[in-house]
């Protein structure tokens, strides 16, 4: 049998495979996005933000009003948690940050700051730490070695509260992560 | 056609696909009553070596039933195994990062089953099934060995399982080493139903090379081969469930190895009965 290499769909069938193949994955992508960006209205002490859907939702403690982690995250769980602080009128979010990176050296092991600055967040003036730690929670269940964690907070400065929105992930989903809580963040309102 | 010698069906084949169903699954037992009654201790380095000898295993039953039945006009071993390596070298550098680690699969994949079936097909499935397409049409298939429609059954199996291979060594790997009991079932899972898609694909490879076949041909055989790819992974997650009980939770990974022998025996006769009538077809039209 000689090679036949005339049929319109063999010479074809590369351009058409090689197109379908990446329509498909282009449509995996935005399935993808619309299922990892679903989310679920939230809404509390004058705080409202669109939190992600089909995490777990943990029962806040202290000033935190939100406390949210993705339980499908390799390693450490994607986190965001949000706290209204009370302050005074005149405390400025750098002191708050200091109060901030304070309670996470304590609570957090091996915490270390990679940066803080002042930065602009949607329009928002807000003050920014990054902080890296290795995951304290005392699960005897994890089977694994613990994760080095990367965490970002953004203390906003509203009238006599701050509203401190952390976001922690695993340092080797946290740039991947990132992205999700950037639309949360951006939905924040206070 | 322009046939310059007789049209035959390569019988051995189905036999070779068969025998890998049978001989896999005989394979299986046989660790698995080792691993039962035998307990073997592992440290982590043999453990590790064990599991990824255990993940070539199922290539090297294929490989060998198909060498020992190509006799009549065998395909040049070479190129059977160049597949079989490009098949596996495009799993490790392209399918497995794609899946893993820019789709990130795991993370979303299993959301419910809408997303398990469309996710699967979309992402897991054309990506798998695109490559293993490519190890063979962009290698052998313009080659003058590629010289019957049967052969992109043969070149696509040996890519879907050099594919399945580093599949499962990556499992293996990232694992530290794998329990030989429930190991062997899934790297056995795995090479069955990696090697079922492959089938469909190398069907529609081959008849896209010898016939005038329209231009959706080859899309639709990807499209197939990817849609049975996402729903056997959504039916595998399903019949896999852990059975829970007040006595704890019972594996089902039995139910996983039933369903993908059922499936490549399934794929198996389907292409054989498309390649008998295709071939019939092709000697009446003579």
């Amino acid at each position: 049998m000689a090679n036949k290499q005339t049929s319109l769909g063999d010479r074809f069938a590369e351009m058409t495979v090689v197109a379908l193949t990446v329509i498909a994955l282009i449509a995996g992508w935005f399935y993808k996005s619309s299922i990892e960006n679903a989310s679920l209205a939230f809404n509390a002490e004058g705080i409202s933000a669109q939190a992600p859907k089909g995490w777990l939702q943990v029962e806040p403690t202290g000033n935190e009003i939100l406390h949210t982690v993705d339980i499908k995250s390799t390693g450490f769980g994607a986190t965001y948690v949000i706290q209204k602080i009370p302050t005074t009128q005149e405390a400025s979010s750098s002191e708050v940050a200091s109060l901030l990176s304070l309670s996470h050296a304590q609570n957090l092991l091996a915490f270390r700051i990679l940066d803080q600055r002042e930065v602009t967040v949607y329009g928002r003036d807000a003050y920014e730490i990054s902080y890296v730690f290795i995951e304290s929670n005392p699960d005897l269940t994890h089977d694994q070695l613990p994760s080095v964690v990367r965490g970002t907070d953004y203390i906003f400065m509203n009238s006599e509260h701050a509203i401190v929105a952390t976001f922690q992930s695993d340092e080797k989903n946290y740039d991947l992560d990132m992205g999700r809580f950037l639309t949360f963040l951006k939905s924040l309102s206070f | 056609m322009n046939d310059a010698k007789s049209i035959h069906e390569r019988k051995h084949i189905w036999r070779d696909e068969i025998l890998l169903i049978v001989g896999l699954l005989f394979f299986v037992g046989v660790v698995y009553a080792v691993d039962n009654s035998l307990q073997p201790v592992f440290t982590p380095t043999t453990l590790l070596l064990t599991g990824v000898f255990l993940a070539l295993v199922p290539a090297a039953i294929w490989l060998v039933f198909f060498y020992l039945q190509d006799q009549a006009e065998p395909e040049p071993k070479g190129f059977v195994l160049g597949v079989f390596g490009l098949g596996g070298l495009l799993a490790a550098a392209v399918g497995i990062p794609m899946v893993d680690n820019l789709f990130r699969a795991s993370h979303w994949l299993r959301n419910d089953t809408m997303t398990t079936i469309i996710g699967g097909i979309l992402v897991v499935g054309f990506t798998q099934e695109f490559l293993k397409y490519a190890a063979v049409r962009y290698s052998i298939y313009n080659s003058d060995e590629f010289d019957e429609p049967t052969d992109g059954v043969i070149y696509a199996t040996a890519a879907g399982l050099g594919y399945a291979t580093v599949l499962n060594i990556q499992f293996v790997v990232a694992n530290g080493g794998v329990d030989l009991g429930t190991g062997i079932i899934r790297i056995a899972v795995v090479a069955l139903a990696q090697a079922a898609f492959s089938g469909i694909t190398g069907y529609f490879l081959g008849r896209a090379k010898f016939e005038s076949e329209q231009i959706w041909w080859m899309p639709l055989g990807i499209t197939l081969a990817a849609t049975f790819n996402g729903v056997f992974n959504w039916l595998q997650g399903i019949v896999t469930r852990p059975t829970l009980s007040l006595s704890g939770a019972t594996s089902n990974t039995w139910m996983g190895l039933a369903l993908a022998a059922v499936v490549a025996l399934g794929t198996t006769g389907m292409i054989l009965a498309l390649v008998r009538r295709n071939l019939k077809s092709i000697q009446a039209g003579k």
